[in-house]
């Protein structure tokens, strides 16, 4: 069985976030890394492949990413957690694409390479619209189960559990499919010692827009259809107020202060 | 000689983040309390060696690494820095782990390796002697052969972790040294053994590991307590002391980098008058003089680490004894100016920083004082006479 997790190389959450003068995310400056949401679909993935073991034939998780030279950082790690190699798409024409042309890209990626399973994140870290896994199934011609809590394989089943506010379904979806899975999907492992130095040998192609057969036309920020038109910085953490229980008033205030903010 | 970059390679990198990211879902928190409590920091350390991070330096084929002491001191630098250090790291890998590998039968190999690799086998080490001290050629504590093994009598102290090991290596010398110059053996003494008792010592330093006193009063022990060769002892126990002294450096640096970040966050925002407190040079510069004194100690460390397991021992004693001169020096003085920086919160329990001071000190102590590895670098780099 072959499994592609796509992962995004996203900025640091906990460094300061920055944009370009086009409203796009600064990637230069700070240190990234494999999104956080990502590594749960990579920790699925490798479950599935763990569960199947070596019957039906030996399985094989291929990493895909698109973004810039720093990219495959995201890939060094999917590696080092365990998938077996890494597929790298890198072109500058990509830069600024929004969910639409990322989607693209992915699903000519995709059809390249072996797919019975194609598993995403439930949503980026960083600029996030979570809609790539649906585009991606759509662009594939594949049944997309999004979403996925729980996920369950059943020789050419694939049966996840999606929970929603007021209900939980399941959704099946034959091989080949496309998944996505959410946070609650399990933690994801970290790599262990022989994970880390295993990684260093294990085969990471990098792809252009040409080996993909895509128009630099189609993507990038200049084809895109959502344009970021303003950002702000976060605002600036205040000291905040800390409620002092001396005379029993403590609870009260904690309550108004509650009610002032509408948050009961 | 083999060449050495200045940097660590991605993977050490990479290691470095995997630890950092476990330990700090512990926490200071987490190994404050534990210490506090006089409980033990178990979890964590089954939590790194599921992941084969406290194995990284063992042989594979005994459940190891296969990787380097740098890869280990790489580990307890990170877990230090992250607040949560492993005293026993030192010991049982660096030590025992090390000695064995190097100098023990495949049979000693077999019975101890994977244990110490997974963490579920925990190895004391014990050199230190109430009259003995600094000067380890005075050691008393001695193995006398028997008909079947040894009898081995004699005490030790300042002792870590004996409760929570399940053996300890003794150094200690065989009966027919009659010259009074050093012929160190290591024996591997069960912490069970009849005749084998230890005594907690009340220390001042805020730590789940405790030190102890221990008193060996004719332990039998089989021939194959002995490790490594009877006439090479001294060799051995060099091959083990020079990972002790990076793993102590790499302890340091580690508690160096966690009062110095405490320090920084405070003066970022606290603010008596117009500016933040961070903004008066004599709060900045100490801090900034302190960052290149942990950078400095850091770099030789890591050199140490990096000749040690490129097999230069020689070479890898010497600057494995400045690392640990520097880091001593750097994490003392970074929890002293951290302490500065706080103000009164540098002394409450809440800021936690005040515990940094007395458990910095112990870098300057152990395993070899300041003072010791003067004299070494007097009488070996610089060619000095000695005054002993
Ligand atoms: C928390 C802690 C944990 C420890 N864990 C272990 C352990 O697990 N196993 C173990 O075997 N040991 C352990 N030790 C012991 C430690 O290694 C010794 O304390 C250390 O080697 C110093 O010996 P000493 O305390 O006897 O000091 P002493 O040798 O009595 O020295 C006292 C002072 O005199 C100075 N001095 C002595 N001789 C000279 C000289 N020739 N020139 C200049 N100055 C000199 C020393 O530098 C020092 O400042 C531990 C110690 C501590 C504090």
């Amino acid at each position: 069985m072959n499994i592609v997790v796509c992962v995004k190389y996203v900025p640091d959450a906990t460094g300061d976030r920055k944009f370009e003068s086009d409203n796009t995310v600064d990637r230069e400056g700070v240190d990234g890394l494999l999104s956080e949401l990502d590594e749960y679909a990579v920790e699925q993935s490798l479950q599935l492949k763990e569960k199947l073991g070596s019957d039906g034939g030996d399985s094989e998780v291929t990493v895909l990413t698109i973004g810039p030279a720093g990219a495959v950082d995201a890939i060094r790690k999917a590696l080092q957690m365990g998938a077996d190699k890494g597929v790298h798409v890198q072109d500058d024409a990509i830069a600024g694409s929004d969910a639409f042309a990322t989607s693209l890209v992915l699903a000519e990626a995709v059809k390249k390479l072996p797919h019975d399973l194609v598993v995403c994140g439930m949503a980026s870290t960083d600029g996030g619209m979570g809609v790539v896994p649906a585009m991606l199934s759509e662009r594939l011609g594949l049944p997309g189960a999004t979403l996925g809590s729980s996920i369950e394989l059943d020789g050419q089943t694939l049966k996840i559990r999606r929970d929603g506010d007021t209900a939980t379904v399941t959704v099946e979806a034959t091989l080949p499919a496309v998944l996505s899975v959410t946070d609650q999907s399990g933690e994801a492992r970290y790599p262990s010692f022989k994970g880390i130095m295993a990684a260093k040998k294990k085969p990471v192609e990098t792809w252009s827009l040409a080996d993909l057969g895509v128009d630099a036309g189609q993507v990038g920020l200049e084809a895109s259809y959502t344009a970021v038109e303003e950002t702000q910085a976060r605002p600036p953490r205040t000291a905040g107020e800390i409620v002092k229980d001396e005379d029993g008033s403590g609870a009260k205030a904690l309550v108004d202060f509650l009610v002032s903010k509408k948050f009961v | 000689m083999t060449q050495i970059p200045f940097v660590e390679s991605p993977e050490r990198q990479s290691l470095r983040q995997e630890v950092r990211k476990l330990a700090s879902s512990y926490g200071r928190e987490y190994f404050v309390r534990q210490a506090r409590n006089g409980e033990k920091t178990t979890e964590l350390w089954q939590d790194i060696a599921k992941h084969g991070y406290l194995g990284v330096s063992i042989p594979e084929e005994y459940g190891g690494g296969g990787g380097g002491i740098g890869d280990l001191a790489a580990v307890l630098e990170e877990l230090a820095a992250a607040g949560s250090p492993l005293l026993m790291m030192v010991v049982s890998p660096a030590i025992c782990g090390t000695v064995i590998t190097r100098f023990g039968t495949d049979e000693q190999k077999r019975r101890w390796l994977p244990g110490i690799a997974d963490g579920s086998f925990t190895m004391a080490f014990a050199i230190t002697e109430p009259d003995a001290g600094s000067n380890s050629h005075r050691i008393t504590t001695t193995a006398r052969r028997d008909a079947d093994g040894w009898v081995l009598k004699g005490r030790k102290i300042y002792i870590s972790g004996v409760d929570e090991a399940q053996a300890v290596l003794v150094v200690a010398r065989t009966e027919d040294a009659k010259t009074g110059s050093l012929k160190p053996c290591l024996f591997v003494v069960p912490t069970d053994a009849a005749g084998f008792e230890y005594q907690p010592i009340e220390m001042e330093i805020l730590s789940p590991e405790k030190q102890f006193s221990v008193f060996i009063d004719d332990v039998h022990l089989p021939a194959d307590a002995l490790v490594g060769d009877e006439d090479a002892g001294l060799l051995q126990l060099f091959a083990g002391l020079n990972p002790e002294r990076i793993m102590a450096s790499a302890f340091a640096t580690g508690m160096a980098r966690l009062a110095l970040e405490q320090a920084v966050e405070y003066a970022k925002t606290r603010q008596v008058f117009k500016t933040p407190i961070g903004a008066h040079q004599a709060i900045a510069h100490p801090l900034a003089e302190s960052h290149v004194e942990v950078e400095l100690a850091r770099l030789m460390t890591q050199k140490a680490a990096a000749l040690y397991d490129a097999g230069e021992d020689m070479a890898a004693g010497e600057a494995a004894n400045m690392a640990k001169f520097a880091s001593a020096d750097a994490v003392c003085k970074a929890a002293d100016r951290a302490v500065q920086t706080l103000g009164g919160n540098g002394l409450t329990v809440e800021y936690g920083v005040a515990s940094l001071l007395t458990a910095s000190r112990l870098s300057r102590i152990a395993p070899v004082s300041r003072e010791m590895i003067l004299n070494f670098v007097s009488s070996f780099s610089l060619g000095l006479p000695k005054s002993y």
